[in-house]
């Protein structure tokens, strides 16, 4: 309790504080800009941070990790291009929703998700950071293999359809993944002699590729079909409303409840990262969703303006935020991405994290760890501002010009990512390919999925049967590794299940008819 | 006329060569860090441009991220650059063994070192729990049973000391390529693996919580780790081990200018402050001057290549 309070003590420098607000309100701009997201922010800030005191540098840099997350979702709904990466999911009920007329709606589910999700999770770190920490650390190989083995089978819950598009569209991304020197044998991997491609595709050029430009390719499409049917091109749905009613918040709960627990659990272990946790938490979501409300009057169907569709990924990905600090401060495993380059701010200011950085420099993790939740209550307020100000302006640009804008910038923040114009060609060609994608209904969810886990697959994998002298079966081991068998038991059920149940119906439809 | 202008020209330029050496630096200076901006390199060279950006007048270095490829990308752009002294590098071991293992286009000849600022020696580091409390009992343990030993990578400086051990020993480890400190330290601290091949700059910092250090790589002990042997001390015929990071410039840079450089840096060593905030980040400061810092790599060439051959690495 009394390192709780050294942690507000050292927030409540009002100078703290305003750089807090400043960076929530930063990375709610970036995050709202597509083809700039938090990671291309820090790596344009972290050189600034040098000159700033510790505690300002380090509240500026909590504010906009939090609030990136969430600004994402604004274009996803408006105009159905994912700010970030972290809201890929919420694109498709989010945007499907504004188009039906209710965009406020959407975009007010989606930052008190955002809110609900980042709050929890502050707690959870708050609470229990220091003792959460040892349950990171009981992920070996074998473990972090059985964890991507879950990853990829939430791909089930994303496939609308065509099972088998979807499962190609996953060895898409898995086979993009392999692409680099492999850390196996060191050897050159569909290289063809690109020094550019040693360290594998470049992966944020790719994702900005992969939502910016494919998004903007979609809109352009859209404008010429409008333009030879010769009618107007439909404008942007107006934001509206931002209200919510209480029985949306009720029927809410239970996802933003499980969702959170999602994130904060795949948070809190090193590599798995923002996406897994959306999909994860969309995949249960999904679940519940045709369990409970599918076929009802005024519903829509899954993936066309379900309120569960925006509130998931998006309570999901703002509970990993935080939670990915649990190992950072704790242990100096970063959770993601972007946490690591938290680790290079730390550094900066001659503070390494690790366990002793509780005791070194208390003062500075604790504050940390208060301004998350303090980012967060910042949240909603700053949104609507947002909203009202930056977002409206920016969606009142028409659509043509709009599409100029975005490619500008995917292409500016492909390149920023280590000042390389070979990265400019990797978002534009990777765009092309998510396009195509799209005209051939290949779902692009799982090809990312199978990008982002492929290479903790292979890792793990290899080591878990190094260590194991080449035994398949430690994967199920209920004793040695109980964690490892639980999930792979889960992913088995993941894929078995909706079989079964599709075979049941069958039966049932079946015996209908013979009466 | 024609023909006296030309000359008039040539003079001015043959007498101007000197005057701008001497008056080295004019203009700013680009210090390439070919990583992403957080990184090591990226964090000691902001360190270093900070206290010489103090002493230097009239001149700012600016720190560059030039990241991709594992760092081939940005030195290969320094290997190109006009060998003025406007552009320099910040180099790392990897520059030596880029070319043989990851296919780069320049050779180590093509940069002329200037000084050196840090040495990180490697160390094995066990989990705090282990059964192994010294580098005998370790090395003793490993003759009877393979231990399973985390490295970065296959290939990288680290599994390379890995394979120099077992030159000089009756050890044969199985190697563990884990990429990323973050998840090498949470094999280590978790006690999923047996040991872990580092560099003390990261090892260091979790010394007393997960992790034990048996034994460094260098012919000294560390100051701050006096209990723990070196190499050679704990039977390891390896006296030193040790990944560099300093400066080098396009080859072709004159020597004034190699010499104004490493005078700069040596002046940035001098100065307490840099000592005080290169230590709390986790960096132990040295100084080599230009000749000095060439031997240091030619003798890591030299070891690296040795090994590269044996075991078949590379392309």
């Amino acid at each position: 309790m009394e390192l709780i309070a050294l942690g507000f003590q050292t927030l409540a420098n009002p100078v703290v504080v305003l750089m807090l607000l400043i960076g929530v309100f930063a990375g709610m701009v970036v995050g709202s800009i597509p083809g700039i997201n938090d990671n291309i922010a820090f790596a344009v800030f972290i050189p600034f941070s040098f000159s700033m005191p510790t505690d300002q540098a380090l509240a500026l840099m909590v504010g906009v990790y939090c609030a990136a997350a969430t600004g994402g979702a604004i274009p996803a709904i408006v105009i159905k291009v994912p700010g970030t990466a972290s809201s890929l999911l919420t694109a498709e009920d989010g945007n499907a929703m504004a188009r039906k007329g209710f965009a406020g709606q959407a975009l007010s589910i989606a930052i008190t998700s955002s809110v609900v999700g980042g709050l929890l999770s502050s707690i959870v770190l708050l609470l229990f950071a220091p003792s959460l920490a040892m349950v990171a650390l009981r992920f070996g190989y074998v473990e972090n293999f059985a964890l991507a083995v879950l990853g990829i089978s939430s791909v089930v819950g994303l496939l609308r359809g065509n099972v088998l598009k979807g499962c190609i569209a996953a060895l898409i991304g898995l086979l993009i993944a392999t692409v680099g020197f492999s850390p196996m044998t060191g050897a050159p991997r569909y290289v063809f002699g690109n020094v550019n491609l040693i360290e594998g595709i470049p992966f944020v050029p790719l994702l900005v590729g992969l939502f910016g430009i494919a998004a903007m390719l979609d809109l352009m499409a859209d404008i010429l079909q409008s333009r030879s049917e010769d009618e107007t091109p439909t404008a942007l749905p107006a934001i509206g409303s931002l209200k919510i009613s209480g029985r949306m918040m009720r029927r809410l709960a239970p996802v933003w409840g499980q969702s959170s627990l999602i994130g904060n659990l795949i948070g809190m272990l090193p590599g798995a990262g923002m996406l897994m946790a959306i999909f994860l938490a969309y995949d249960q979501a999904a679940r519940r969703f045709r369990r409970l409300f599918r076929g009802r009057e005024g519903e829509s169907e899954w993936g066309e303006g379900a309120p569960e569709g925006i509130a998931a990924p998006e309570a999901a990905n703002n509970a990993v935020t935080a939670s990915s600090m649990v190992p950072l401060l704790s242990l100096g495993i970063p959770g993601n991405s972007t946490s690591a380059l938290f680790i290079g701010a730390l550094a900066l200011h001659g503070m390494v994290p690790g366990p002793l950085l509780f005791t070194q420099h208390g003062d500075i993790a604790w504050m940390i760890i208060v301004a998350f939740l303090v980012a967060n209550l910042f949240m909603w307020p700053v949104a609507w501002v947002v909203l009202r100000t930056v977002s409206r302006s920016i969606f009142a640009i028409r659509k043509e010009a709009m599409v100029g804008v975005i490619a500008l910038l995917c292409l500016l923040g492909a390149y920023s990512d280590g000042a390389n114009i070979f990265n400019m060609w990797v978002a534009l060609v990777a765009g092309v390919v998510a396009y195509v994608m799209r005209l051939a209904s290949i779902p692009l969810g799982p090809a990312i999925l199978g990008l982002v886990l492929g290479p903790q697959l292979e890792t793990s994998l290899n080591n878990s049967l190094v260590i194991s002298q080449g035994n398949w079966l430690v994967f199920v081991d209920v004793v040695n590794h109980p964690i490892s068998a639980g999930m792979i038991a889960v992913s088995a059920l993941l894929w078995v299940v909706p079989v079964l149940m599709g075979l049941r119906e069958r039966a049932r439809t079946n015996a209908t008819e013979e009466t | 006329m024609k023909h006296l202008r030309f000359t008039a020209i040539a003079a001015t330029m043959v007498a101007a060569a000197p005057v701008l050496a001497q008056s080295y630096p004019e203009g700013d200076i680009d210090l390439v860090v070919p990583f992403d901006p957080g990184g090591s390199v990226d964090v000691t060279s902001r360190i270093i441009a900070e206290t010489a950006n103090t002493l230097l007048d009239g001149a700012t270095i600016n720190v560059v991220n030039r990241a991709g490829g594992g760092g081939v990308v940005g030195q290969t752009a320094v290997s190109m650059a006009q060998p003025d002294g406007y552009t320099v590098l910040a180099m790392t071991s990897s520059v030596v063994t880029n070319p043989q293992m990851k296919g780069a286009t320049y050779a180590v000849s093509d940069f002329r070192p200037v000084a050196l600022y840090n040495l990180d020696p490697e160390v094995i580091a066990v989990p705090a729990n282990s059964p192994y409390q010294t580098a005998e009992e370790f090395l003793a343990a490993a003759e009877e049973q393979t231990m399973n030993v985390v490295v970065a990578g296959i290939a990288t400086s680290h599994h390379m000391s890995g394979l120099a051990i077992e030159r000089v020993t009756d050890i044969d480890f199985n190697y563990i390529p884990t990429k990323g400190f973050g998840g090498q330290l949470q094999a280590i601290a978790g006690g999923h693996a047996d040991a872990a091949l580092w560099p003390m700059g990261e090892a260091a910092g979790q010394v007393g919580a997960g992790v034990r250090i048996l034994a460094v790589a260098s012919e000294e002990r560390d100051e701050n780790f006096p209990d723990v042997p070196t190499f050679e001390e704990a039977g390891i015929d390896i006296p030193i081990w040790a990944t560099f990071r300093g400066w080098a410039v396009p080859e072709g840079t004159s020597d004034e200018v190699v010499q104004e450089l490493s005078d700069l840096m040596q002046a940035v060593y001098e100065t307490p402050a840099y000592i005080e905030k290169m230590e709390a980040a986790g960096y132990d400061p040295v100084f080599r001057d230009a000749a000095s810092f060439e031997t240091v790599v030619n003798s890591y060439a030299e070891q690296t290549s040795a090994i590269i051959e044996e075991a078949g690495l590379g392309q």
